[in-house]
């Protein structure tokens, strides 16, 4: 492991900030609706000028109203999957580990449609009521991955792949009893089935850009304060301790901030599958493996891969709008078999 | 620039230029009219209706009906009728349109069911200044009435009134013929695998009840899904299907006759099918030629040619408004399909 020095950090950062700007640009570009580089260049300098009143109202509605708030919301979404898989993978010592495979994602899944369900039946303030659907979705992430590594552990130490079935399993039970409640209580849960396979399509109240932003930067800032212990999780749980890591803590910590962040991505999202996966994978063949610089350059990429996923989901058959999970899920599907193959040969 | 100073100059972009699409859109329609759809919203709509976008089909279809298709500027990939609403320019499915698409649209008013749209949508054309009003209809009377209270928001309300009364006219002649005779059971298929029905609060259970049949099928959910055993334990009289394609051979019957277990249901066996346009399954005032066509395949005793004498009769109880034709007191579903649609036919010919 080479020594972190913090120029190299912010060069890496810089860098995949760069290719975000682009990909941005180019998600602002492209949609149902043609918008020329031109009229988006002049809207961008009047934006930067502090003229923002004198931009065309015609696609000011279609890119500033409908787009953009698409795009904060696949950056702050893609960011916090890929910081919740890096986590998970460094936690449980397994390449494979991510929220979605894991059943995290499906946990989470339930825990919003438990919340929604029990929302109207509760004399609660809008504010409170506002909360509980990210609040459900935390706790069902939590509650599942709690299931997870317990299912996953074998005497002491944690078994690639009976957690990797664990996880397949509790997914697929979630699954089911997602679709028991959607068949059972018609109506109100019917719009779901396009949320549970990954929509960004909904734009949110301001305020929950707020909300999910700073949720993201504690999450991950108390995740990053776990890094260097991380590294030395990678060597085994016991090494780790005998190192002078306190890991019942560690553990508590970050699977609190991983659950917290698939939870809060989840409950505006759906299930979006293989971002969490795939991107830290990428990240620690380019950046190598050491934890301070693979937490933020996974979340830079992270959101890098899902705006960009998100603008092919809203491209290819314009104006009907494809899954955005089912865009990640064709790329991300076989690359995790290819992962799988390389790991167990 | 960093992450954070990027999002942040953006985000000041949002909320800077939102208030500045907002005043645009009230400078360029300064009357609202409010009123209350049926989902229960109160609702500013600019006055007068000229753009509308329709998400759902039945909606579009009801725009055509009004003679209001002009205004009509967007549609979904699924509004197929008439002919003509398939060359509307589309904004994607009902469940995921595209908010870009509309917007371009300019419309002053985006038509959505409470039943098939997603309230998430509604929200989102509400962020963007965008009016919507909800339908709700779940008896076949509350599509009439849903029907004129639409064609008054959209500014049309004597097409609504005329509407409504050639509806209720087909429905109460109807009823002069087979209000008497007791109900046919059977059982009306959305969906063959997995067989799904309707349940007893749905607008097609109640177009059943008007047609002179009573769904075998009693339950509280909407479309429940159905066992075979469960059909076979009912054995209904007649199974119903819609077909869009119901003027030809049907080959939907012909296929459900020939699927594994099917037999034990005794109306297979007995090739009794009512095969009926699909217009059963979208609550515009086209239904009520679904009806009738159910009736007359259901009941065709009570439609058999009857002595001059008690046409006159009926017609004399029944007098018909002065500006319609004799000609729509036959019960030909055709008949009403055209008197409903003409404007959208029109259009196609041109």
């Amino acid at each position: 492991m080479r020594p972190l020095t913090l120029r190299r950090l912010v060069l890496q950062c810089s860098i995949l900030v760069v290719i975000l700007f682009v990909v941005v640009v180019i998600a602002l570009k492209f949609g149902a609706v043609p918008v020329s580089l031109y009229a988006l260049g002049r809207d961008l300098l009047r934006v930067v000028f502090g003229q923002s009143s004198q931009i065309s109202s015609d696609y000011g509605l279609i890119v500033v109203n409908i787009r953009l708030p698409r795009i904060l919301l696949g950056i702050i979404v893609g960011a916090s999957l890929s910081v919740a898989g890096t986590s998970f993978q460094a936690l449980l010592r397994n390449p494979l580990a991510d929220p979605y495979v894991l059943g995290v994602s499906m946990g989470a899944s339930l825990g919003s449609i438990l919340a929604l369900i029990v929302e109207p039946h509760l004399t609660i303030s809008p504010l409170l009521a506002a909360l509980l659907t990210p609040l459900g979705a935390f706790l069902g992430a939590a509650a599942t991955i709690t299931a997870v590594y317990f299912l996953g552990r074998r005497e002491g130490q944690i078994d690639s792949a009976t957690l990797l079935l664990g996880g397949v399993i509790i997914s697929s039970f979630l699954s089911a009893i997602i679709m028991f409640l959607m068949n059972t209580l018609s109506g109100n849960l019917r719009g779901l089935s396009f949320w549970l396979m990954g929509d960004l399509s909904t734009p949110l109240h301001k305020s929950a850009y707020w909300f999910l932003g700073i949720g993201f930067l504690l999450a991950t800032g108390a995740i990053y304060t776990t890094a260097a212990d991380l590294n030395m999780l990678l060597a085994g749980e016991k090494e780790a301790m005998h190192l002078g890591v306190d890991v019942p803590r560690v553990r508590l910590v970050v699977y609190i901030a991983a659950s917290l962040l698939t939870g809060l991505a989840v409950s505006v999202s759906g299930a979006i599958g293989y971002v969490g996966l795939i991107v830290p994978h990428a990240m620690r063949f380019i950046f190598g493996s050491d934890h301070r610089t693979l937490l933020p350059t996974a979340a830079l990429c992270g959101a890098i891969a899902l705006v960009f996923a998100d603008t092919l989901a809203r491209t290819v058959v314009a104006p009907t709008e494809v899954s955005v999970g089912a865009v990640t899920a064709v790329v991300g599907a076989p690359l995790f078999i290819y992962l799988l193959r390389r790991r167990f040969p | 620039m960093t992450l954070g100073g990027a999002i942040a100059a953006l985000l000041s972009w949002t909320v800077a230029t939102r208030a500045q699409s907002g005043s645009s859109i009230s400078a360029a329609s300064p009357t609202f009219r409010e009123v209350t759809d049926e989902a229960g919203r109160t609702v500013r709509i600019p006055q007068p209706v000229r753009r509308i976008v329709s998400l759902a089909p039945s909606l579009t279809e009801t725009v055509y009906a009004l003679g209001l298709q002009d205004h009509l500027v967007g549609d979904t990939d699924y509004c197929d009728y008439p002919p003509d609403a398939q060359k509307k320019t589309k904004v994607g499915g009902g469940i995921n349109p595209s908010l870009e698409e509309i917007v371009s649209l300019h419309p002053d008013l985006v038509l959505v069911t409470k039943k098939f749209n997603r309230l998430e949508t509604v929200h989102a054309l509400e962020t963007l200044g965008i009016s919507s009003y909800a339908t709700d209809p779940h008896t076949v009377d509350e599509i009439i009435t849903s029907s004129k209270k639409l064609a008054d928001v959209l500014g049309a309300p004597e097409a609504g009134a005329s509407i409504a009364e050639v509806m209720q006219q087909h429905l109460s002649n109807l009823q002069e013929h087979i209000g008497a005779l007791p109900p046919k059971r059977v059982l009306f298929i959305v969906w063959t695998q997995p067989l799904i029905s309707v349940g007893k609060g749905t607008f097609i259970a109640d177009a059943l009840r008007r047609a002179g049949a009573v769904s075998v099928v009693d339950s509280e959910q909407d479309w429940p899904q159905v066992s075979l055993e469960e059909v076979a334990r009912l054995q209904p009289d007649f199974l119903v299907l819609a077909d869009s394609h119901s003027d030809s051979a049907s080959p939907a019957v012909e296929v459900l006759a020939t699927l594994p277990g099917w037999g034990i249901v005794d109306a297979v066996g007995n090739r009794r099918f009512a095969v009926i346009s699909d217009a059963v399954n979208r609550p515009a005032p086209r239904i009520v030629s679904a009806i009738e066509d159910l009736a007359r395949q259901l009941h065709p005793d009570a439609f058999v040619e009857k002595p001059k004498s008690s046409n006159e009769r009926i017609e004399k109880e029944n007098p018909p408004p002065g500006q319609r034709p004799a000609s729509h007191d036959s019960y030909s579903p055709d008949a009403l399909e055209g008197y409903l649609t003409i404007p959208g036919g029109q259009a196609c010919a041109h």
